[in-house]
């Protein structure tokens, strides 16, 4: 067998034919890009919202509502105060004395130590905010996308931030409208409202498991020109991500295309673009530009769409277990459940192994904690539990799941994040 | 010892031929010129380098840089490139693509687009200048998602004869959005194009082009949308800087149109409280007989729109409102209620008393 001149041959023709072939390719793409434009421009509408508070959006900048609650303080033990004897009841003082203070006593109010004075004044400044760190958020245009035909639309709760007293939805070719809020997903940072038009332009949706890593994915939106939408070229990063509600992208996104549709070649919507992160709480926006950028999908959750149009503020689920994190498997082992948790009513205590989750073996702490992640508030599950000191498993359940205690709404003022105006000239540099 | 001279004498003759061949051979690796332009993006940027010419100046602050990317746009040395403060009297310099440097001598710059030309002695140049026009109008048409490269000196990378650098992208849309630039506002307020091909500093005055080669846009700084807060890759459209060229390459003259500055009457008073944030424009009290009456305004409306400007705030009513003078007539949207409105309003002078 002499197969030397074959393989020259071929590895001579090889890269000739690879390069001719291949060398413009990409050209090919850009008639694709205007035709998936083209079929998925008239259904990315202009949101514009008016009203409601500037407010800063720093490393723990909320989208899901305040921090998590801090541990509660344990109660000190209170002490009976002791009845003054008539020896230890203040003296009247003589003309040029000053009053003695007690070591554990505040100062009156009145007469406060300068120096004492000085860390005060710096905690007041935090709290105000006055130094602001990370993203400002402004009153200002974003996207969405036309869910029905009858005026149902889809936007990003990152719109809905600053509470905005009116949202005003443009869509193209058919007129603004008036819109009214409706529902929301904290978890999946996706909000429903509703506007009074019929005969809108509908998306096909694409369902999740359709999805190839690696295929093109266009963040398309329709912020600062009204006229024809914005256009982010990228493709799908990750499936599955942030326990199975968004794909991960790496096109540009930014407030500039939040609420925009993401589309594939075909100008069918894969999602959504939306600020997220893993921990849930942090806004996610501090990553834009950055190459992560992250899209809920949408053909998944008719289900959900139909709770959110009922006007339901839907949450990520709170089981209330504490883990262990020594307990290498299988199962969970809880060493803890806070007081207002669903567990605790449901009778789980420290010791307790969980094992299965609505059939599903638990592997280990963190295995349980996507299983529990993925859930939303008001939904149930049945778990099978191997309790302290008793060798068979027992099933419990069905439990209802709370809503997140970090994702409740703001209550008070106190609550509000740290706001401050950026200085604003006329005219001049 | 004459031994050692010997080997002495050898070794720098070895290393003074072994450095001329390196040279040689550098300048044979990386010589743009010698190799063929295979794909579309390579035949552009070969075509367009000439043109492209590095300019460094003064620095200024620690964070202002000293370097900055023109595009020549005539034969006798004429030299775009944005205002910035960098460009100081006999302090500026052009290195053009040859990597001889000129200096350059300024031009009057445009206030309200932010360029300057610069002006180089062409008697000094080897070989001819390769200007670029901005193209005729059907020419500089472009779509959101056409694939564009962007030519400049970013980061000063390029010394010399090296090359400017060529970023490639796409354009993402043309917007119309009010600009800051660090704290200051931006005075152009045409419309702009967005790219994501990369727009550092020193990038800045540089080229947008798309692959046949048409010059679509003027790079301008990394700038802020105010109206979301998020830092753009934008170019100024080259079509927009055709009257300030026309005046000083070709000796055009501008029409200079005066404006008396007449500020407009509405009767319209909006809802405003003193010292808070500036709310929505909402319409406390309408005037009878003024242009507010006529469209129909009624209290607590919301003034949301005004041609193509959004109103979100009761200053943003006013600044849009000096754009216009009496007798202009403006498209409004209001809001009342749930129900979005519009209509036409006849824009007129304050009646005296």
């Amino acid at each position: 067998m002499n197969l030397r001149p074959a393989i020259v041959l071929t590895s001579l023709l090889l890269p000739l034919t690879a390069q001719q072939g291949n060398l413009d390719e990409f050209l090919k793409l850009e008639p694709v890009l205007q035709a998936a434009l083209k079929r998925a421009g008239p259904f990315v509408v202009t949101v514009e919202t008016f009203g409601g508070t500037r407010h800063s959006m720093g490393k723990d900048g909320p989208t899901d509502g305040p921090a998590p609650p801090k541990p509660r303080p344990k109660p000190k033990k209170v002490e009976p105060t002791p009845v003054p004897t008539p020896d230890e009841l203040p003296k009247p003082l003589k003309p040029g004395e000053k009053p003695k203070e007690k070591p554990g006593e505040k100062p009156s109010e009145g007469k406060q130590d300068p120096k004492n004075d000085k860390p005060e004044k710096k905690d007041k400044k935090k709290k105000l905010g006055l130094v602001a760190t990370g993203f400002q958020q402004t009153q200002g245009k974003t996207s969405g996308i036309v869910l029905t035909s009858d005026g149902w639309i889809m936007i990003s709760r990152f719109a809905l931030n600053l509470n905005p007293t009116t949202i005003l939805i443009n869509v193209p070719g058919h007129g603004t409208y008036h819109a009214e809020r409706v529902g929301e997903d904290t978890s999946r940072g996706i909000a429903l409202v509703k506007i009074d038009a019929v005969g809108l332009p509908v998306p096909k949706f694409v369902h999740p498991n359709d999805v190839r890593v690696g295929q093109w994915a266009f963040a398309l939106g329709r912020t600062f020109a009204e006229a024809e939408p914005t256009v982010h070229l990228g493709i799908v990063s990750a499936k599955n991500r942030l326990f199975g509600r968004a794909l991960q992208i790496d096109a540009y996104t930014s407030p500039a295309n939040y609420g925009g549709a993401v589309v594939d070649i075909h100008g069918r919507v894969l999602g959504i673009s939306v600020p997220l992160s893993p921990s849930g709480r942090n806004a996610g926006v501090e990553w834009y530009d950055s190459g992560i950028g992250f899209a809920t999908t949408i053909g998944d959750i008719q289900g959900l769409v139909k709770r959110m149009k009922e006007g339901q503020i839907l949450q990520r689920a709170w089981l209330g277990v504490q883990l262990s994190t020594s307990h290498l498997g299988p199962g969970a082992k809880i060493t803890g459940t806070p007081k207002d948790g669903a567990a605790k009513e449901a009778g789980l205590r420290k010791g307790d192994i969980i094992l299965e989750v609505d059939g599903v073996h638990v592997l280990n702490g963190p295995h349980f904690q996507m299983l529990v992640s993925s859930r939303l508030g008001g939904e149930t599950c049945t778990l099978i539990v191997k309790k302290k000191r008793k060798d068979e498993p027992i099933e419990v359940g069905p439990i209802t799941l709370k809503n997140a205690p970090w994702s409740e709404q703001r209550k008070g003022k106190e609550d509000l994040p740290a706001s401050f105006s950026l200085p604003e000239k006329e005219d001049g540099r | 010892m004459r031994f050692a001279m010997i080997v002495v004498a050898s070794a720098t003759v070895f290393t003074a031929h072994v450095l001329t061949a390196q040279t040689a051979d550098f300048g044979k690796a990386y010589s743009f010129d010698e190799r063929k332009p295979k794909t579309q993006i390579e035949r552009t940027v070969h075509k367009l380098l000439p043109s492209i010419a590095k300019i460094h100046g003064a620095s200024g602050l620690a964070t202002i840089k000293a370097y900055a990317t023109g595009i020549i746009v005539s034969d006798q040395g004429h030299i775009v490139t944005l205002d910035q403060i960098l460009l100081q009297k006999d302090r500026t310099r052009v290195v053009l693509f040859d990597g001889t440097v000129h200096d350059a001598t300024l031009i009057r710059a445009d206030d309200k687009l932010g360029v300057r030309l610069l002006k180089i002695d062409p008697a000094g140049v080897n070989g001819k200048l390769q200007p670029l026009w901005p193209p005729a109008e059907e020419q500089s048409k472009y779509r959101n998602g056409q694939f564009v490269v962007s030519l400049g000196n970013c980061f000063r990378l390029a010394e010399f004869s090296e090359k400017v650098s060529a970023t490639f992208g796409v354009v993402v849309g043309k917007a119309n959005t009010a600009l800051r630039y660090r704290m200051a506002d931006v005075k152009y307020d045409g419309d702009i194009i967005l790219t994501d091909a990369c727009n550092n500093p020193g990038q800045y005055g540089g080229g947008l082009f798309t692959l046949d080669g048409r010059w679509i846009g003027l790079n301008m700084r990394l700038l802020d949308s105010k109206e979301t807060n998020t830092m753009l890759s934008a170019a100024l459209p080259a079509r927009d800087l055709l009257p300030y060229l026309e005046e000083h390459v070709l000796g055009k003259k501008r029409d200079v149109v005066t404006k008396k500055v007449v500020p407009v009457w509405t009767g319209i008073t909006l809802f405003e409280q003193a010292g808070r944030k500036s709310p929505p424009a909402y319409v406390e009290r309408v005037k009878r007989n003024s242009p507010g009456r006529k469209l129909g305004l009624k209290i607590d409306d919301m003034i949301v729109r005004i041609d193509d400007f959004s109103i979100r705030s009761c200053k943003e009513l006013r600044s849009v409102l000096n754009k216009y003078k009496p007798g202009d007539t403006v498209t409004v949207m209001w809001k009342r209620g749930t129900r979005v409105m519009t209509g036409d309003m006849k824009l007129a002078e304050k009646p005296k008393k």
